[in-house]
């Protein structure tokens, strides 16, 4: 395994840092999770909103709302990313390079596509429990056999789709 | 309202080193995908070998909560394809898509007002999905340790595959950071 992972930091501190928090959670918490963060924050939405329909549907009744720990850890994910962007200092790209290699420079066609794409993992991560970070950082951490197996299907699925998608020649990244 | 603060400031961490690790790059992930990129895959196993070590400790000391999610053949399989296509078409997941936002790519805003759409979508059909798919094929809260009887032989095969799979990436996937 290299270490060389430049401009980011090496890999291996880097592990052992987000294993450190990750174990953190588990002591203070529980279990890490980002996908329900939307559920709860679509939550304290439609609570606003149209409350009768929020209190009715089983999938919001099973998770906590604004003013919760999982609110509060997607909103510390942001403003982690914005700290660490802002201190970074390289300028951030609105689409990768491997996409506007294969697909031009056009921003309509990458932000349809990430919004499609965005909801397709959302509506995934539902279904099956969890994301990444729920289900397989989480369950594999937990030795969950649910977060091996969505693991492996993940990365294949994954895999084969940009596979299909950015078919292409190698690319330098930013 | 500990809770909150807590969870503020596990998130804050959190985000920070994905960013600094790269995985909030979508470029990155998609070069991973095409197995051309093979520091955050490996990024991501590392993490979980070292953090069932930790837990493994936390709890052999007493602390720490746990909730194992059910594995459901279909739900867990199905829901791990329709994740799958997305991620690999954005190179953006839940987490990483929140802290790319405050990273400020613009893509990733678009990530998430999809996924916020998506997520009420599953919502909204929660009661029809979850019997249907989840619950016929659903073994319960299966870990390693059911298999194995044993939870440091569990955690040791774990480290065992994760560690195999670092070493098969190392070999197959290219160098480009």
């Amino acid at each position: 395994m290299s270490h060389s992972n430049r401009p980011y930091w090496p890999i291996l501190p880097s592990a052992i840092a987000l294993a450190g928090i990750m174990v953190f959670i588990f002591a203070s918490f529980g279990p890490p999770a980002s996908s329900s963060g939307f559920v709860t924050t679509l939550k304290g939405f439609l609570l606003q909103v149209s409350p009768e329909y929020a209190q009715s549907k089983a999938h919001y009744q099973m998770m906590p709302g604004p003013g919760s720990w999982l609110m509060a850890f997607v909103l510390g994910m942001a403003t982690g990313g914005f700290v660490a962007g802002r201190s970074f200092g390289q300028p951030v790209r609105d689409m990768p390079q491997a996409w506007e290699a294969r697909y031009g420079p056009s921003q309509m066609k990458r932000y349809t596509t990430t919004f499609v794409g965005g909801f397709l993992i959302l509506f995934g991560a539902r279904l099956a429990g969890g994301c990444t970070l729920g289900l397989f950082l989480s369950g594999s951490t937990q030795l969950a056999v649910s977060g091996l197996y969505f693991g492996a299907v993940i990365f294949s699925v994954a895999m084969l789709t940009a596979r299909i998608v950015y078919k292409n020649r190698s690319q330098p990244h930013d | 309202m500990t809770d909150v603060w807590i969870g503020l400031f596990s998130g804050i961490a959190f985000g920070f080193v994905i960013q600094r690790v790269g995985a909030t790059n979508p470029q990155k992930m998609v070069l991973a995908h095409l197995m051309k990129e093979r520091y955050i895959p490996q990024f991501m196993l590392l993490v979980v070998i070292f953090s069932a070590i930790g837990l493994f400790a936390l709890e052999a000391s007493g602390g720490g909560t746990t909730r194992v999610l059910p594995t459901s053949l279909v739900a867990t399989g199905l829901g791990g394809v329709v994740f799958g296509i997305g991620w690999g078409l954005t190179g953006y997941c839940p987490g990483t898509c929140w802290a790319a936002v405050g990273e400020g790519r613009m893509d990733a805003i678009f990530a998430l007002l999809g996924g916020l759409v998506g997520a009420a979508a599953f919502a909204h059909l929660h009661e029809t999905l979850i019997p249907a798919l989840y619950v016929p094929t659903s073994y319960g809260q299966l870990t390693l340790v059911d298999w194995f009887n044993d939870p440091g032989v569990a955690l040791g095969f774990l480290i065992i595959l994760f560690g195999g799979a670092i070493l098969l990436i190392g070999r197959f996937w290219g160098e480009q950071a």
